[in-house]
């Protein structure tokens, strides 16, 4: 489903992937662990089509088609979904105005009918009891106010509504108490499915005792640098990343 | 050294002798006043930034013809009064004869009522800052006069719909003055609209004098076309415990300009002003607001946003005034301005000046752009850039145009405003 072949990418100036190489099949669950500062974020922003990241070389692919070429918004389309590290507060656009317009585009996109208000009212109550929101956060601003917590389940919830074909989670488990990540759990759990492939990107290996992944792959100034199965990441969580000779400048958990 | 510009004599002679003799004394003793009247250039303080967007011809100074068309009949959700040119057109205006509550053109008032109205026209206003309400003075042809007993409530929003109607070039002098008796309440919807590409200039005045209790709410809509040159004066006295509420809502054009003046001169009032502006191409608007806190106990909240596109050009410009009585006064006053494009300008200028020592005054102004964060957040979602940008520019003005309170008008402006936006952003 998603090829990257030597991707190198930079911000102002800064080479910060080095040469990334990743298949990614349907229906799997991957994990990127690292340390701070290794590239995990940089890979899922450069994903997702942030312009601030400049590709220097490399090619990734989404079901053959080069994804690199398209603008944020035919990626997300295209089935490409990001779950934001730090989900942006935005007042004065409803979350219920700002999660039908997004899954109205998708649906134009595909060429099936939009949904009308009463329509997609009835859907996002369903979907926001799936992640335990109160449907009264969708009469709010985009995340405003929020709470660390409540942002991550309007993330997930958000995946939920959109259906990607690519899920990545960008440390989606950063700032959650045990319920919340529990909750979250759930609903990436919900997500699994045969021809979806999620990708997570995570510092530490307890969100990954909930989600468990088919592949775990370290993460290093700028390359991954070791790839395996679940075993990796408590092998990681036990002997920490100085094991494969990589200094992890935060090692608090 | 070229002479400073003054006021074309022209613009001296009002046509129409309709009204009753005490205001056509008026009107007259006004217009006397007027000769050589220096007109703003970039020199001119409060018209530093809008003096170039000023363009009077002799042949606007003609008061545009009031006969003929009413205009389409609105389907409005209260009652309205309709003006064509600054006259009432009392066949397409439908309101009721209500107790304690009376609403009258000029032209129908007796000697007896314009008299006591020619005391009180003008009073408002510091014509030192709204230079134009004097020429609106001096060229009045008719206006409407609102008197609510005290105690008196009208149980619906009363719309006044300003038309122009102009195939050639001219002008015409809206005036509007409303008297609220103690404890009185009323919603007054001003829409401000056009026909015709002719240049014209709307001149207009409002005032609002509220009696003790008294609780107005004040909604403008400026929707005029583009050739017209709106200069339009509202004048607010409020005396103790009244509270006054106002929305502007204004669409740019070649000259936009609105001072508004509140006075608080008793006790315990409140007031609470908030502008929304919109500007685009070469378009052009300036509000000028300005509050005295003359008495003790005032409370002020005045809340403005510009949005300007392409090249065009916002100003807003807030006085607060606390006068040396008027202790534990409490003025906020916040700007917000967002540029869409690097050829577009917005000055922003606060001025206060304090001479009580116990008094809190907040203000703040910011100029900026589209959050580049928010922007990515959105199209991330599949969302497209041009809706992305909608989106964001309303958000930025939603807070302002929820807090209307008359769902119709409310339900017009955010109509207006959506089709600015697609208009703004179509080549996205």
């Amino acid at each position: 489903m998603l090829s990257i072949k030597n991707l190198h990418a930079s911000v102002e100036g800064k080479e910060i992937l080095k040469g990334i190489n990743l298949e990614i099949k349907a229906g799997e669950v991957h994990a990127i662990m690292g340390p701070n500062g290794s590239g995990k974020s940089t890979l899922s922003q450069v994903l997702a089509g942030n312009e601030a990241f400049e590709i220097t070389g490399g090619e990734v692919t989404l079901n053959g088609d080069n994804l690199l070429d398209l603008p944020t918004e035919e990626r997300a389309r295209e089935g490409i979904f990001l779950a934001f590290q730090y989900p942006v507060e935005i007042p004065g656009v409803s979350n219920l105005q700002f999660l039908r317009t997004a899954v109205n585009a998708m649906r134009k996109h595909r060429g099936e009918e939009e949904m009308n208000a009463a329509e997609f009212m009835k859907l996002a109550k369903e979907v926001s009891k799936q992640v335990d929101l109160d449907p009264a956060f969708l009469k709010r601003g985009v995340n405003e106010g929020f709470s660390g917590g409540e942002k991550k389940r309007n993330e997930i919830m958000q995946a939920l509504l959109l259906q990607p074909k690519l899920a990545i989670l960008d440390e989606t488990d950063s700032g959650l108490d045990i319920d919340a990540l529990q909750v979250v759990s759930n609903g990436v759990n919900a997500l699994r499915a045969e021809d979806r492939a999620i990708l997570m990107v995570t510092h530490y290996q307890r969100l990954l005792n909930h989600i468990v992944p088919d592949y775990v792959h370290v993460l290093a100034g700028g390359k991954i640098v070791k790839s395996g199965g679940r075993e990796l990441a408590l092998e990681l969580e036990e002997r920490g990343y100085g094991w494969l000779g990589i200094k992890d400048e935060d090692t608090s958990n | 050294m070229k002479p400073a510009p003054t006021l074309s004599s022209a613009f001296l002679h009002p046509a129409g002798q309709t009204l009753p003799e005490p205001l056509l004394a008026l009107r007259k003793q006004r217009a006397s006043a007027l000769v050589d009247m220096p007109l703003p250039t970039r020199k001119t303080e409060n018209w530093k930034y809008s003096s170039k967007y000023l363009k009077l011809s002799d042949d606007m100074a003609i008061s545009l013809p009031a006969e003929g068309k009413a205009g389409a009949s609105l389907a409005i959700p209260g009652y309205k009064v309709v003006f064509t040119n600054g006259v009432m057109i009392p066949e397409a205006s439908e309101y009721p004869d209500l107790d304690g509550i009376s609403i009258q053109s000029f032209s129908d008032l007796s000697a007896d009522e314009a008299q006591s109205l020619s005391l009180q026209l003008g009073s408002t206003l510091n014509h030192e800052q709204a230079q134009f309400a004097r020429v609106n003075g001096a060229r009045f042809e008719d206006g409407l006069l609102i008197r609510l007993k005290p105690g008196a409530v009208l149980d619906q929003p009363l719309f006044i719909i300003h038309n122009t109607e102009a195939d050639a070039s001219g002008s015409a002098y809206p005036r509007i003055y409303v008297e609220a008796g103690a404890n009185s309440q009323m919603t007054l919807v001003e829409e401000y609209t056009s026909n015709g590409g002719a240049a014209v200039l709307v001149n207009t005045v409002t005032e609002f004098n509220l009696a003790d209790g008294a609780n107005i709410t004040s909604i403008r809509l400026n929707m005029e076309g583009e050739q017209v040159q709106h200069i339009g004066a509202t004048g607010v006295l409020q005396a103790q415990s009244s509270r006054f509420e106002s929305h502007c809502v204004g669409f740019g054009g070649q000259l936009r300009r609105h001072d508004l003046q509140v006075r608080l001169e008793g006790e315990g009032a409140e007031t609470k002003l908030n502008g929304v502006v919109v500007t685009q191409g070469k378009q052009h608007y300036d509000n000028h607001t300005s509050i005295d806190h003359v008495a003790a106990h005032c409370t002020s909240e005045e809340t403005y946003r510009n949005i300007a596109a392409d090249q065009s050009h916002a100003i807003f410009n807030g006085r607060i005034h606390i006068h040396q009585d008027a202790q534990k006064s409490s003025a906020d006053m916040n700007n917000k301005n967002l540029l869409l494009n690097n050829g577009a300008e917005i000055d922003t200028k606060p001025e206060l000046e304090i001479y009580a020592d116990d008094v809190k005054c907040a203000h703040g102004a910011t100029i900026g752009q589209l959050d580049e964060t928010s922007l990515f957040y959105l199209v991330s979602r599949g969302i497209g850039r041009r809706e992305a940008n909608v989106l964001l520019t309303m958000a930025f003005i939603n807070e302002l145009v929820n807090q209307i309170p008359v769902q119709a008008v409310r339900e017009t402006a955010q109509l207006r405003l959506n089709d600015f936006f697609e208009q703004t952003f179509q080549e996205i």
